[in-house]
């Protein structure tokens, strides 16, 4: 028994250690953001002895900021909502029917595929792409191009969620005399819906902290999203040390905030549903 | 679908055989730009330094990775708070981790040369300098990328069937002999697909380096994304860069193959 206490007291110790480890980061960046500009280069302090909430005002007033965000919620928000249906509709028949020539598998495995790119391998072809239709620096390039992205994430993940659900009960709803769409939107759906949730949560995530397709293909706050606007802090002369910490904070906020609600359905969506 | 995802790389093939230059094609080329990549030095530099930097993290990455999930999995106090604090570091902007880490390494505003100074050693200037400044983007990925190894060999501990490892430990099997005849073995495909899924996302890392160092101090950091990015978006060299990425798309989607084989085993 003493020997079992003993070692209980030592994982708690050690995942006290990691955790600490795990969140230091975390609180420096608050912490910056809430210091003076003389305290910051005063040397370590633990906390800010005299808080303020400056660095976030000059984010807003002088490095549009503000802009930053509108343009990170339309376009997560509007890509998501139209890959969310997309993806939806095409998951279910990859779900249900066998298609002739195995395109299941390979529809999946295509859909996989774009997910998994490393985006650096997308970012010039993307370029070229919309330089040719004149959608450089548009929110609108953003989102057809976040679009197609998420939608094949949502295909992926989708089909798996609606291969669980049975058969039977869409069959028995058919019987009762819904068409196959009303089956779909009536039953299926609310079945599946902590899956599409989940989803959709993910898919939030990714779009909001892409950084690299913004990055190559807008160029004025016009198109700018929250990333790409953190990064313009680092300036090439000098960096603006509190508002750089600031526009970490509010970049990283939206996601801590998700991460600690759908905590549950992390393990499916990080791994691309290797793991259940 | 397979269309509008697979144009644009349609798009990125042909141009890697173009002069396409400050956003205009100025013309066939054939395999001029392959050849310029073999000769290149940078792009063989970059190429190493994404090696070392891919396999160094996700050895140690794996290796953490396995010891914390050993840890946690058992049952524990607050074990969902655990959870999401551990995790935390992955789910966040990549950006937003360079920021973080940004102001711990800098040597005006940060953490790490007071440390120093405060054991009595020398400050470190850890981004200054070339081989400091690689171990701590190497590091930075470490903090960042460790939870996912973590989850998913998490996820596959607790899948593991009881009765094997509890009929080890019944014929009077230690701890140790229990996890490397029967522990182990039975995780492999899990930590299979965990290596490689986090091998094909090291090789793209490009934010938080961009951000910590953007490649330096000389080519220090430079990996072969940051690369790839500063020909073609800062050089205007679209054509040449184009090439150098189909030359490391094939060694990509050769990983990818076996990834999505292995998935598919490990579904079934």
């Amino acid at each position: 028994m003493r020997r079992r206490r003993r070692e209980r007291i030592l994982v708690y110790a050690a995942i006290t250690v990691i955790l600490a480890i795990a969140l230091f980061p975390f609180w420096w960046m608050v912490n910056t953001s809430l210091k003076h500009q003389v305290d910051i280069f005063a040397g370590v302090t633990m906390y800010p002895h005299s808080p303020t909430l400056d660095n976030y005002r000059k984010l807003f007033d002088t490095y549009h900021f503000a802009d930053y965000l509108r343009n990170s919620i339309i376009v997560v928000t509007v890509s998501v909502a139209f890959s969310l249906v997309l993806g939806t509709v095409a998951a279910y028949p990859l779900a249900r029917y066998r298609l002739s020539y195995g395109l299941n598998q390979s529809a999946l495995v295509v859909a996989l595929l774009v997910r998994m790119l490393p985006v650096i391998l997308l970012v010039i072809p993307l370029y070229i792409v919309l330089a040719k239709w004149s959608l450089l620096n548009t929110r609108l390039g953003l989102i057809l191009i976040y679009t197609g992205l998420n939608t094949s994430f949502v295909i992926w993940m989708m089909q798996s969620f609606l291969a669980e659900i049975p058969r039977d009960i869409e069959e028995a709803a058919m019987v009762d005399g819904d068409s196959r769409l009303t089956a779909l939107r009536r039953v299926v759906i609310p079945l599946a819906a902590p899956g599409l949730i989940a989803t959709a949560i993910f898919s939030v995530i990714a779009t909001y902290n892409d950084f690299l397709i913004a990055l190559s293909l807008t160029s004025t706050p016009d198109a700018q999203t929250v990333p790409v606007g953190v990064s313009t802090l680092i300036g090439k002369i000098q960096i603006e040390y509190g508002p750089m910490a600031a526009a970490g904070v509010i970049g990283a906020l939206p996601i801590v905030i998700f991460a600690i609600i759908v905590q549950r359905h992390f393990v499916r969506g990080l791994t691309l549903g290797a793991v259940k | 679908m397979a269309a509008v995802s697979l144009y644009p790389l349609y798009y990125g093939v042909r141009a890697s055989f173009t002069r396409y230059l400050y956003g205009r094609d100025f013309g066939w080329t054939g395999l001029r730009n392959y050849r310029i990549v073999w000769d290149d030095s940078f792009y063989h530099s970059a190429m190493f330094t994404t090696l070392k930097y891919v396999v160094l993290t996700v050895t140690i990455e794996t290796l953490l990775g396995l010891a914390l999930a050993l840890l946690v999995a058992r049952e524990l106090k607050f074990s969902g708070m655990i959870r999401v604090g551990l995790i935390l570091p992955m789910t966040i902007a990549p950006v937003v981790v360079g920021v973080m880490w940004r102001l711990l390494y800098d040597s005006n505003v940060g953490i790490v040369n007071p440390l120093f100074q405060a054991l009595g050693l020398q400050q470190p200037d850890v981004l200054a300098h070339n081989r400091s400044a690689f171990i701590a983007v190497v590091l930075v990925d470490i903090w960042e990328w460790t939870p996912l190894l973590f989850l998913i060999i998490l996820a596959g501990l607790q899948s593991l069937p009881e009765e094997p490892l509890e009929a080890a430990r019944v014929d009077g099997a230690g701890r140790i002999r229990v996890f490397f005849d029967h522990t182990l073995p039975l995780l492999r495909p899990t930590l299979l697909v965990a290596i490689v899924l986090r091998t094909i996302d090291a090789i793209g890392t490009f934010d938080q380096i961009y951000v910590l160092t953007k490649g330096g101090p000389g080519d220090a950091t430079r990996v072969i994304s940051i690369y790839a990015y500063n020909t073609a978006f800062l050089f205007t060299q679209y054509g040449y860069a184009a090439a150098m990425l189909v030359s490391l798309m094939v060694m990509v989607l050769l990983l990818m193959i076996v990834a999505v084989r292995m998935m598919r085993r490990a579904a079934a």
